[in-house]
């Protein structure tokens, strides 16, 4: 069967997988099978991240995400954000765990000192601690409230981001949305910000295959609507389409620079059609 | 044939009007004293106040050149949606209240009338290449923020759009950067809305070419109250009408980045 492509219309977002697939914590759902034992994607080395930072600036890119694993892992998470923040508004997807008062000071003059954004995602995925740590391990839900919490007082605004892992086990009539809004406003964090995501089958809840893109499917489609059509993601071993399929062979469009990566790339994975079914996007 | 742009010296330039045509009278009027060669408008006619038809004899009296915003091409291809481009539930649903509303109160002419306008156009502003867009020069519907448009893309909007002068709307915030060696970012607010600081008058931009190029926000008050009491009239939601009475966003928060955000009420 032939494999459609989505040509790149334009590099506007970098993802850097900055902790590869190291994480203190071991999702049920992971898309990519993170985890805290023999990581399948390594950290990325200073420098490295320092270069492609570099190389995005070069190209004209809008934003800088940094993902893993759980970025605050690495041992220069913060000297890297304010890398990022020199050149690009930047948001880190994080678990929350390892940010402390110290941490969270740290972030906050960062984000001063920036004419840029600092977005910070926090990943729950429900407002019930038993649920949550169901899904995210025992201890995960009281570290990420507790970090909503110490980003909150000091005039950063936290992102929550939430799965629909849970959704089936919602009372009749409640929307997560409105269940997190409210959580947070009972949290005293005014500003509630929320980001809901579908879940990928992929990673630790890879299925036995499933529907996969045609051709057909794409002709006359909007290809701008798929992220890969704007985004490029720097993970070990070099350039790849998407945060979903970071550090998959057949989503690896260069072995070197971004600007090897300015190449159609294959929509080969059946994550590839959720983001084409629900326009998803993994940014903000 | 390529036709050189037209040359100006000083220029006004609005934003969103998003239906507050008693706003859109008070800017005319302002800048009638101004003393400016022509008043340009990036587009996004209607949303968010009442009687969408009010603004397009006001355009035409006040000679305003526009170009067309996404909610225009909604409105003239008759869309579902105005592909404002957020992406939150809470941003969506005020969103569709307005674009029902404006739909269903637009005439069929108006609606011609804003599908005919082109979505870019170039001038000269003295020595200066300027180009208009609403959202960016990319994409009708993006947003530039001033904390989310790093130099780098801004950079390469002037080099790959070929000028010196970008100017953008589409956001409701104001601002404007000078980038070395290549030009200036415009964003020149918006007319319809104030923009989220507890302020109720709006903002128009007025740019003069000398050596340098002199920006110039230049607030407009117009009766607020009145435009209130007509939304609720009209039966728009209070959110909205809470924001034209006390200049603080309600709706339409979730799209703001945290910078933008952070100095908000809400």
């Amino acid at each position: 069967m032939t494999i459609p492509t989505a040509p790149l219309l334009e590099l506007s977002t970098l993802w850097i997988q900055v902790t590869g697939t190291w994480c203190n914590l071991t999702c049920t759902h992971c898309l990519n099978s993170s985890g805290p034992h023999n990581p399948w994607l390594k950290s990325l080395d200073t420098d490295m991240v320092i270069r492609s930072i570099k190389e995005g600036a070069e190209l004209g890119i809008k934003e800088i995400y940094y993902t893993g694993g759980e970025p605050f892992l690495h041992k220069d998470m913060l000297l890297l954000t304010a890398h990022a923040l020199e050149v690009a508004p930047t948001t880190i997807l994080t678990n929350g765990t390892l940010i402390t008062e110290q941490v969270a000071d740290h972030l906050a003059a960062l984000a001063q000192n920036s004419p840029y954004s600092l977005e910070i995602r926090i990943s729950i995925d429900d407002v019930d601690p038993e649920k949550n740590d169901r899904i995210r391990g025992k201890g995960a839900f009281s570290k990420a409230i507790r970090a909503l919490q110490v980003l909150h007082s000091r005039g950063l605004l936290p992102i929550v981001t939430a799965t629909e892992i849970l959704r089936d086990e919602l009372p009749e009539g409640s929307g997560m949305y409105e269940q997190f809004r409210d959580l947070l406003l009972s949290l005293g964090i005014t500003k509630p910000r929320m980001k809901i995501m579908p879940v990928f089958s992929i990673g630790r809840m890879e299925g036995e295959g499933g529907p996969l893109l045609t051709p057909e499917m794409l002709d006359g489609f909007d290809y701008s609507l798929l992220q890969c059509s704007e985004t490029r993601v720097v993970a070990e071993g070099g350039v790849y389409a998407c945060p979903i399929l970071a550090g998959l062979p057949q989503a690896r469009l260069s072995e070197k620079s971004l600007k090897e990566a300015f190449k159609p790339c294959d929509l080969y994975h059946t994550a590839c059609v959720t983001c084409y079914e629900t326009g998803m996007t993994c940014k903000n | 044939m390529n036709r050189e742009p037209k040359e100006y010296r000083r220029i006004a330039v609005c934003g969103g009007i998003y239906n507050n045509y008693l706003a859109l009278e008070a800017a005319l009027e302002d800048i009638r004293r101004r003393e400016v060669e022509a008043v340009f408008c990036l587009g996004d006619m209607g949303a968010f106040g009442p009687h969408p038809d009010r603004v397009f004899p006001l355009l035409g009296e006040g000679k305003v050149l526009a170009i067309q915003g996404n909610y225009d091409q909604s409105l003239a291809t008759g869309l579902d949606n105005c592909h404002c481009g957020y992406t939150d539930p809470r941003d969506n649903y005020f969103a569709q209240l307005s674009y029902e509303y404006t739909f269903r109160k637009t005439s069929h002419e108006n609606k011609a009338w804003l599908g005919k306008l082109a979505t870019h156009r170039r001038v000269k502003l003295g020595q200066y290449r300027v180009l208009m867009c609403h959202g960016s020069p990319r994409r009708t519907n993006e947003f530039l923020w001033e904390s989310t448009s790093p130099n780098c893309l801004l950079e390469k909007f002037c080099r790959d759009f070929e000028t010196d002068i970008l100017l953008c709307t589409h956001t409701g915030i104001k601002w404007h950067r000078a980038l070395d060696g290549y030009g200036h970012i415009i964003n020149v607010g918006t007319i319809g809305r104030p923009e989220n600081d507890g302020q109720v008058h709006v903002w128009y931009t007025l740019l003069t070419a000398g050596d340098d190029l002199q920006v110039e926000f230049i607030p407009v008050r117009y009766d607020h109250e009145t435009l209130a009491r007509e939304m609720e009239k009209e039966g728009l939601p209070s959110e909205f009408i809470e924001t034209i009475r006390t200049g603080w966003w309600t709706t339409c928060l979730e799209i703001l980045p945290a910078k933008e955000r952070a100095r908000g009420k809400y």
